[in-house]
C-alpha cells in the first residue's frame, strides 16, 4: 500500500489501528481549539484594540456618508469627465475580494481540495462582509440611496418599469443574488458547528447564549439522513456557487465592457476580472487569516502548506492578470483602431501614468517572488506582499476606469482627477465597517468549520475495514 | 423532581419518573464501528433507526441504505423556474409593459436579457436548494426526545450514536440492546420522553412573543392599506426631502423686499430692447393682425414662391410632424404611439373641412394661423420661442398648400393633365 | 473504503501491440481520406486547391485543440497535485505527445502559404496592402506576413512539442527508477510550463484562426479557443481510455469514478466555453462597434445563422442540460454518446469559426477589381456550401492524430511507480 498521501496535506500517517479513544481525542481537541477563541470570557487585549481602531475608521465613513447623503454627490471628486471614480473603483475592489471567499467554499471544494477546510468559514465570511462594503458605493452613487427600490420591478403609479437593457442593473441582479447565495452558503455551513456550540453553551450552564445559539442552528442534531441532505445540498449550492462567481464578476465587467470607451471595450474583460477578483481575494484572505491564526493560535489548523497553497494561486491568478494585459496591450496595436491604441499608451505615459505602474509592479512583479518557497513560507514576507496586491488590484481598477474616462474621445473634454476627503473618508469607513464586522465574526461565530476539518482528518476513517 | 418546587400548588399531580420510552442509544468508539453497527442494524431489519455523528462519515449511507435525496430534482424544478420567470420579467417590463427606445436598441432580444436570465435561474436554485434541505430534514425542530440524553449532547463534538426508536416494529428492548452491544457499543441508554404533559406546549411567553411580534409586523401595511384607500388634502410626507423645497422665488409668489410686495418685477420705465425687431412695429408680419382683424393674405415682404414653399415644408417637417403628421391630418408619431398604448391624444386634422367653420383650421384666416403657431391653441404650446417670424409665415403657406391638395378636385389639375389621372 | 488502493497484481497494463495497431489504422485512415480529399479538393468547383485547404486549417485546428486539452490536463495535474487523472494519465501524455507529428501535418497549409499561396489567408493576397480597401490593417502586415508567420509557427510547434514531450519522458522515466523526487520536479516544472502554454496556445488561436478575417480582432479569442478545445479534448480522452478497456486493459483501475471525472470536466469546459463566447459575442453585439460586429453580421444574417444556431444548440445547450446529471457521466453508452457528439460539434463550432470567411467580395476601385477579402458584400451571398471534402480532410486529420497517439501507446499504460497512484485508484466522487 502506498502511504504517500498528496495535495497539500503533509503526508499524515494512515494508520489501520486506532486505540480506544484516541480518535475521539482529536475530534475533541479540535473543537476546543476553535471553540476557546469565543469562549474565552475576555476577549483578547490587542483584539479589543483592533476593533476599537476599526470603529474609529467606521465612524469616519458614516460621517463621510452623513455629509454625502445631506449635500450631494458634488463632495466627490467626480466630475463629468471622470464621472466614476472612486466609488466605482472601490465597489470592484470590494466585489473582488469578495469572490475569493466563494472560490475557496465552492471551486477548491469541488476541485477536492482539502486544505480549503481551514479556511473556508472566514473565506465566505470575508464574502459577506465585502459584499456589504460594495454595495455602498454605487448604492451611494445613485445620489438618492432612499429611492434605490425603485430598481426592484414593482407596479407603481408612474407605470415606470426597470431598464433590463442596462449592464447596471444587470449589476444590481447580479449583486444582490450573489450576496443572498454568499449568505444562504455560509449559514448552511455554519448551522452543524452552531449546534456544537449549543451543545457546549448548554454544557457550561450558559442558558441564554445556548437557547440562542439552539435557534440559530434549528435543532440539527447530525443524522446520518440529514447529513445525507446537507452534503447534498452543499455540493450543490458549491456547484451553483461556481458559475455564480464567475458570472458575478463578468457582470460587472460589462459596466465597462459594454460601453464604447476606449480601454473598456475589450472581449478579455469578464475572464480577466474574474482571475483579478480571485488574485486581489486571496491576498485579503491572506491578510486577515495570518494575524488571525497568530493571534487566536490556529497555526495547527491553518497551516504552513494552507498558506503556500494560497500563494501559487495568487501567482497563477496574477500571471492570468499580467497575461491579460499583455493581450490588451497586443489586440491595441493589432486592432488598428487609433482610439484604443492613445487609450493604452496613455494608461502607461499619460497623466496617470505613476497608477500604472503601480498597478504592473503590485500586479505582475510583486507575485513573481512566489516562485520562491522561501518566500511562501515566511508568513510576514506573504503578509507584506498581500498588501501590496491588494493595493495593486486597487489600482487596475482605478486605472481602467479614471484614465480611460479623464481621455475620452473629446480632447475638450480631458480632464483630471482628484479624490476628496470624502471620497477618502468612505473608502476608509468601507475598510473599518469590513473589519468591525470581520473581528466580531471571529469572536462571537465558529471561525473554522469544525465539522469539516473533522471529516478530512485521518481519525475520519478510524476503525474502518478494508 | 421539579415538582417540589411548587408548594404552593394545591393538586399536585405525582408524576411518573418517566414518560413514555422513546427510544434506545447506543454510542460507538470510531466511525468505522459506526458504520459496521449501522450495517448490522439494517441487516436485522430495523427502519426507524438512525446513525448521529459531528460530521458526515463516510459510507455510512450505503451502510444504512439511505436513498438518494430527491433534492436534486427540486433544485432543478426551481432552477428552470428562476429562468423562465426572469426572462418573462424582463419581457413584460421592457417589451410588453414600457417599451422604451433606448439608445435604438431593440426592445426585447435574447442576448441582452441572458445576464439576468442566468442570475434568477441561480437565485431560485439556491433558494430551493436552501428551503429544500430544510424542509426535507424536517428541520427548525428546536427539540427531539433525544436532547434528554446528557450524553447525546456529545454527538456535535466527539461522539457517534446509533438511535434505535421504539416505534420500529422489530423493536424489543432486549433484543435490540443486544444487538447493538453486539455490535461494539460503549454503552446503551434508554431515552424516554418528558412525563410532565405541560411540558409538551410551547411555552406562553414564547407564543406571546410570536403573536405581537406578528402583530407588529403588520402595522406598516395596515397603515399603507389606509392610506392607499383614502383621501387626503395634506401636503405629501417629505421623509427626504429632495429638491421640492428651495430657497428661491418663483413667479407671482409675494416678498417684502419691495414696496409693492411683488416678487415679479415689470420693465423698468423707458427700457428700450436693443433688437429692432422686437419693437414690432409692423403688425401683419408679426402678430397677423391688420387693425385688429386676422390677415388674411401674407405680409408684403414676403415672396410667395417656391423657396418660401420649400422652406415652409421643411420647418412643417420638423416642428409639426410630430403631432400633425406629414400630411397635416393628425395622425403623427405622438397620437399614433398613444393610441397604440390605449390612450387617446387628439389632434386637429389642419386639412379637414367637413367640420363647421369656428371649428376647422380651414377657415381660418393666414393671420389667426399664423397666430395659433406663435401661441398654441389648448394644448398645444407656442412655437414663438423655436420658430423665427419669417419661418412660421413660411410654415403657413405650407398649410394652406396641404388643405389645397387635400381638397383638391379633378379641376385643379391643368386641363392638359386631366386625362392622364382620370 | 480506504484512501488508497494497490494495483491489482492480474491487471493488463502493457500496452503491448497496442500502440502498433492504433498507429495502423491512423495511417490507413489518413492516406484513404487525405487521398480521397485530395482528389476531391482538386475537383472543387472553385479551383486551387482552396476548399481543400480551409478545410484542412478547420481539421488541423481540431486535432490541435485536443493535443492542447490534454497537454493542459497535463501540466494542471502536475501543477495542483492532482490525482484523479494519474491512472489515465499515461494516456493523456499519449495524446499530447502527438504534438510533434500534428505540427508536421500543419505544413499541409503553412508550406502553400510560405511558397505563396494568397488565396487562404487574405493578408497574404497583394490586395492586402492596397490602402485604399485596407488602411486599418496596413500596420500589421508585417506581423501577418506569410514567412514571419511560418517562422512563428516552427517556434509554436518546438515550444508545444517540447513540453509534451518532456512531461512524457520524465513520467516514463519514473517507471524505471521509481524516484518520487520526479514528481517533484515535474510539480516545478509545471508552473513556468503553464505560462508557455497560455502565451502560446493564445498566439496560435489568434495567428491560425483569427486572422483568418484580418481586420477583425477579439482579446478573448485565445481563452475561448482553448475552452472549446478542452470539451473535444476530454471527450476524446473518454472515448480513447473505453477503447483501450475494450481491448482487456486496465479494466481494473480504471472505473466509472475515473469517466465521471472527464465527464465533469467535459461538462465545466462545455460551460466555459459557452461563457466565453457569450462574452466575445455580448461585448460585441452590445458595443455595436462596426470592425467588431461584422464577424457576427455573416453568422447571423444568412444561411449562417442556422449553423451559428445548431452549434448554441448542439455545442452548449443539449450536452449541457444532460450532462448536468451524474448519470450521463458514469453510464458508459451515455458517456460514448455525448463524447461523440461534443467531438463532432466541436469540429462544428471550429467550421463556424473559420467557414464564414470562405467568400470573399470584390469591389471596383477606379476601373481595377480589388478582392476585399472576408466578410464582405451582401450577407445573402455567403453560403454555407457544405462539402464533402470539409468531412474527408478532417477526418484524415484523425487519422494523422491517431498516427501521433499510436506512436506513444508503449509499455506502461499506467504510471506504476507515481507516489498518487494509490490514490487514483481507490478515487471516489462524492
Amino acid at each position: 500500500m502506498s502511504t504517500e498521501t498528496t495535495a497539500g496535506e503533509p503526508a499524515a500517517e494512515h494508520h489501520d489501528e486506532w486505540k480506544p479513544g484516541e480518535a475521539r481525542a482529536a475530534f475533541r481537541q479540535v473543537t476546543k481549539d476553535v471553540a476557546w477563541v469565543s469562549e474565552a470570557p475576555k476577549p483578547h487585549k490587542l483584539w479589543v484594540a483592533l476593533l476599537g481602531i476599526a470603529l474609529i475608521l467606521f465612524a469616519i465613513g458614516v460621517y463621510s456618508i452623513y455629509v454625502l447623503v445631506t449635500t450631494g454627490i458634488g463632495v466627490w471628486g467626480n466630475s463629468n469627465t471622470v464621472c466614476w471614480a472612486w466609488d466605482i473603483t472601490n465597489f470592484v475592489w470590494w466585489i473582488g475580494i469578495g469572490h475569493a471567499g466563494t472560490l475557496i467554499s465552492a471551486v477548491l471544494f469541488l476541485t477536492r481540495q482539502q486544505w480549503r477546510t481551514s479556511i473556508a468559514r472566514s473565506a465566505e465570511a470575508m464574502t459577506i462582509f465585502a459584499v456589504m462594503c460594495a454595495g455602498l458605493f454605487p448604492l451611494l452613487h445613485t445620489g438618492r440611496p432612499w429611492l434605490a427600490w425603485w430598481m426592484i420591478p414593482h407596479p407603481n403609479d408612474m407605470g415606470m418599469w426597470p431598464q433590463f437593457r442596462s449592464p447596471l442593473m444587470w449589476d444590481v441582479f447580479a449583486v444582490s443574488t450573489y450576496m443572498t447565495t454568499s449568505i444562504l452558503f455560509w449559514f448552511l455551513g455554519l448551522v452543524p458547528d452552531l449546534a456544537t456550540y449549543r451543545d457546549r453553551c448548554l454544557a457550561r450552564g450558559q442558558t441564554v447564549r445556548g437557547i440562542i445559539y439552539g435557534i440559530v442552528s434549528l435543532g440539527w442534531r447530525g443524522s446520518a439522513r440529514q447529513w445525507h441532505r446537507y452534503e447534498r445540498a452543499y455540493l450543490i449550492l458549491a456547484g451553483l456557487s461556481t458559475p455564480l462567481v464567475f458570472s458575478v464578476h463578468s457582470v460587472v465587467s460589462f459596466d465597462f465592457a459594454t460601453s464604447q470607451l476606449p480601454g473598456w471595450h475589450t472581449t478579455i474583460f469578464p475572464p480577466y476580472f474574474v482571475a483579478g477578483a480571485i488574485f486581489s481575494g486571496f491576498a485579503m484572505v491572506l491578510t486577515l487569516m495570518l494575524p488571525a491564526r497568530h493571534l487566536f493560535n490556529l497555526k495547527h489548523i491553518v497551516k504552513e502548506s494552507h498558506i503556500e497553497a494560497m500563494c501559487k494561486i495568487m501567482l497563477a491568478t496574477g500571471s492570468m492578470v499580467g497575461l491579460a494585459y499583455a493581450t490588451e496591450f497586443f489586440i491595441a496595436w493589432y486592432s488598428g483602431n487609433m482610439y484604443e491604441k492613445f487609450a493604452f499608451i496613455n494608461r502607461a505615459f499619460g497623466p496617470f501614468w505613476w497608477s500604472y505602474f503601480a498597478m504592473i509592479f503590485c500586479n505582475v512583479v510583486i507575485p513573481q517572488a512566489f516562485w520562491i518557497k522561501r518566500v511562501r513560507t515566511t508568513p510576514i514576507l506573504v503578509f507584506v506582499l498581500c498588501i501590496f496586491i491588494n493595493i495593486g488590484m486597487w489600482f487596475e481598477r482605478f486605472v481602467i476606469i479614471a484614465t480611460s474616462l479623464a481621455r475620452s474621445f473629446l480632447p475638450a473634454q480631458w480632464s483630471y482627477y482628484h479624490p476628496t476627503r470624502y471620497d477618502i473618508g468612505l473608502f476608509v469607513g468601507t475598510i473599518g465597517l469590513f473589519f468591525t464586522l470581520f473581528l466580531l465574526f471571529f469572536r462571537y461565530v465558529p471561525v473554522i468549520a469544525i465539522s469539516e476539518v473533522k471529516g478530512v482528518m485521518p481519525e475520519a476513517h478510524a476503525g474502518k475495514k478494508h | 423532581m421539579s415538582t417540589t418546587e411548587h408548594h404552593d400548588d394545591p393538586v399536585e399531580p405525582v408524576l411518573p419518573e418517566h414518560g413514555d420510552l422513546y427510544g434506545v442509544l447506543a454510542e460507538y468508539d470510531t466511525p468505522g464501528e459506526l458504520v459496521e453497527a449501522a450495517r448490522k442494524v439494517r441487516d436485522a431489519g430495523y427502519t426507524e433507526f438512525d446513525c448521529y455523528s459531528p460530521f458526515p462519515v463516510h459510507g455510512i449511507d450505503e451502510a444504512m441504505g439511505i436513498k438518494r435525496t430527491i433534492l436534486p430534482l427540486l433544485i432543478f424544478g426551481g432552477g428552470f423556474a428562476g429562468t423562465v420567470g426572469g426572462l418573462f420579467l424582463e419581457w413584460y417590463c421592457n417589451a410588453y409593459r414600457w417599451g422604451w427606445n433606448i439608445s435604438g436598441k431593440p426592445t426585447w432580444s435574447i442576448p441582452a436579457n441572458i445576464p439576468i436570465g442566468f442570475e434568477t435561474t441561480i437565485l431560485l436554485s439556491v433558494l430551493t436548494t436552501f428551503f429544500g434541505v430544510w424542509m426535507l430534514n424536517k428541520l427548525p425542530q428546536v427539540w427531539h426526545p433525544f436532547f434528554r440524553s446528557d450524553k447525546f449532547a456529545k454527538v456535535t463534538d466527539d461522539s457517534f450514536f446509533i438511535g434505535i426508536e421504539a416505534k420500529d416494529r422489530r423493536f424489543d428492548v432486549e433484543a435490540t440492546e443486544k444487538l447493538l452491544k453486539d455490535a461494539g457499543a460503549l454503552e446503551i441508554e434508554k431515552v424516554y420522553l418528558d412525563p410532565d404533559p405541560a411540558k409538551k406546549k410551547l411555552p406562553k411567553w414564547i407564543m406571546a412573543f410570536i403573536v405581537s411580534s406578528t402583530a407588529f409586523a403588520l402595522v406598516p401595511l395596515v397603515i399603507a392599506a389606509k392610506a392607499r384607500n383614502s383621501k387626503s388634502s395634506e401636503p405629501h410626507i417629505h421623509i427626504f426631502p429632495d429638491m421640492d423645497f428651495q430657497p428661491k422665488y418663483k413667479s407671482d409668489q409675494a416678498m417684502d423686499l419691495f414696496s409693492d410686495e411683488r416678487e415679479n418685477r415689470g420693465e423698468l420705465d423707458g427700457t428700450v430692447s436693443r433688437d429692432p425687431a422686437s419693437l414690432k412695429a409692423d403688425e401683419a408680419f408679426y402678430y397677423g393682425l391688420d387693425n385688429g382683424a386676422w390677415i388674411t393674405g401674407f405680409p408684403k415682404q414676403l415672396d410667395i414662391d417656391q423657396r418660401l414653399m420649400d422652406r415652409g415644408k421643411s420647418r412643417f417637417n420638423i416642428y409639426c410632424t410630430p403631432c400633425h403628421g406629414y400630411d397635416g391630418q393628425g395622425m403623427g408619431a405622438v397620437p399614433t404611439r398613444v393610441a397604440r398604448g390605449g390612450g387617446t391624444w387628439s389632434v386637429r386634422d389642419l386639412t379637414d373641412n367637413s367640420k363647421p367653420p369656428s371649428h376647422a383650421v380651414i377657415t381660418m384666416p393666414n393671420g389667426q394661423l399664423f397666430n395659433t403657431i406663435s401661441n398654441g391653441y389648448a394644448t398645444m404650446m407656442g412655437y414663438a420661442g423655436q420658430i423665427p417670424h419669417r419661418d412660421r409665415w413660411a410654415i403657413v403657406l405650407y398649410v394652406r398648400a396641404l388643405e389645397r391638395a387635400h381638397n383638391a378636385s379633378i379641376d385643379d389639375v391643368p386641363a392638359d393633365q386631366q386625362k392622364g389621372i382620370r | 473504503m480506504s484512501l488508497t488502493k494497490t494495483l491489482h497484481p492480474d491487471e493488463k497494463i502493457k500496452a503491448g501491440k497496442l500502440g502498433k495497431s492504433l498507429t495502423k489504422v491512423g495511417l490507413g485512415i489518413a492516406f484513404v481520406f487525405l487521398g480521397i480529399s485530395l482528389v476531391l479538393g482538386a475537383m472543387h468547383p472553385d479551383g486551387h486547391m482552396r476548399r481543400f485547404l480551409y478545410a484542412y486549417v478547420i481539421g488541423w485546428s481540431y486535432i490541435f485543440s485536443i493535443a492542447i486539452g490534454m497537454l493542459w490536463l497535463i501540466i494542471l495535474h502536475h501543477l495542483v497535485r492532482g490525482r484523479w487523472v494519474t491512472v489515465v494519465r499515461r494516456i493523456a501524455e499519449a495524446m499530447a505527445g502527438a504534438m510533434p507529428i500534428i505540427f508536421i501535418a500543419g505544413l499541409g497549409f503553412i508550406l502553400p502559404l510560405v511558397f505563396g499561396y494568397k488565396d487562404l489567408y487574405y493578408w497574404a493576397h497583394p490586395d492586402a496592402h492596397d490602402p485604399a480597401i485596407n488602411h486599418t490593417m496596413l500596420h500589421k502586415l508585417g506581423w501577418l506576413e506569410p514567412n514571419f508567420f511560418a517562422i512563428r509557427y516552427v517556434f509554436y510547434g518546438v515550444a508545444l512539442s517540447f513540453l509534451a514531450h518532456y512531461f512524457r519522458k520524465k513520467s516514463i522515466e519514473q517507471d524505471t527508477t521509481g524516484d518520487p523526487k520526479i514528481s517533484e520536479t515535474l510539480r516545478i516544472a509545471s508552473g513556468p510550463a503553464m505560462v508557455l502554454f497560455a502565451l502560446v496556445t493564445c498566439f496560435v488561436a489568434f495567428d491560425v484562426l483569427m486572422s483568418m478575417s484580418p481586420k477583425w480582432y477579439s482579446t478573448i479569442y485565445g481563452v475561448a479557443f482553448w475552452g472549446s478545445g478542452c470539451v473535444g479534448a476530454f471527450a476524446a480522452f473518454a472515448l480513447l481510455t473505453l477503447a483501450i478497456q475494450r481491448t482487456g486493459r486496465l479494466t481494473r483501475s480504471v472505473n466509472p469514478e475515473h469517466y465521471h471525472d472527464m465527464g465533469k470536466w467535459m461538462f465545466s469546459f462545455t460551460f466555459f466555453w459557452a461563457y466565453t463566447a457569450f462574452s466575445q459575442f455580448m461585448l460585441q453585439w452590445y458595443g455595436n462597434m462596426p470592425e467588431e460586429t461584422v464577424f457576427y453580421k455573416y453568422r447571423m444574417f444568412g444561411e449562417w445563422q442556422w449553423v451559428s444556431i445548431a452549434v448554441l444548440v448542439g455545442f452548449f445547450a443539449f450536452p449541457f442540460v444532460f450532462l448536468m446529471s451524474r448519470w450521463t457521466k458514469r453510464i458508459v453508452p451515455a458517456l460514448v454518446f455525448f463524447s461523440v457528439w461534443q467531438l463532432v460539434f466541436h469540429w462544428l463550432d471550429l467550421y463556424w469559426n473559420v467557414m464564414p470567411n470562405y467568400d470573399w467580395g470584390t469591389q471596383f476601385h477606379e476601373d481595377t477589381k480589388l478582392v476585399l477579402g472576408p466578410l464582405t458584400g451582401n450577407t445573402a451571398f455567403h453560403h454555407v456550401a457544405f462539402s464533402a471534402v470539409d468531412i474527408t480532410v478532417w477526418i484524415g486529420l484523425i487519422g494523422v492524430f491517431l498516427i501521433g497517439v499510436g506512436r506513444n501507446l508503449t509499455g506502461n499504460l499506467i504510471p506504476v511507480k507515481d507516489p498518487t497512484l494509490g490514490l487514483s485508484l481507490a478515487h471516489e466522487n462524492q
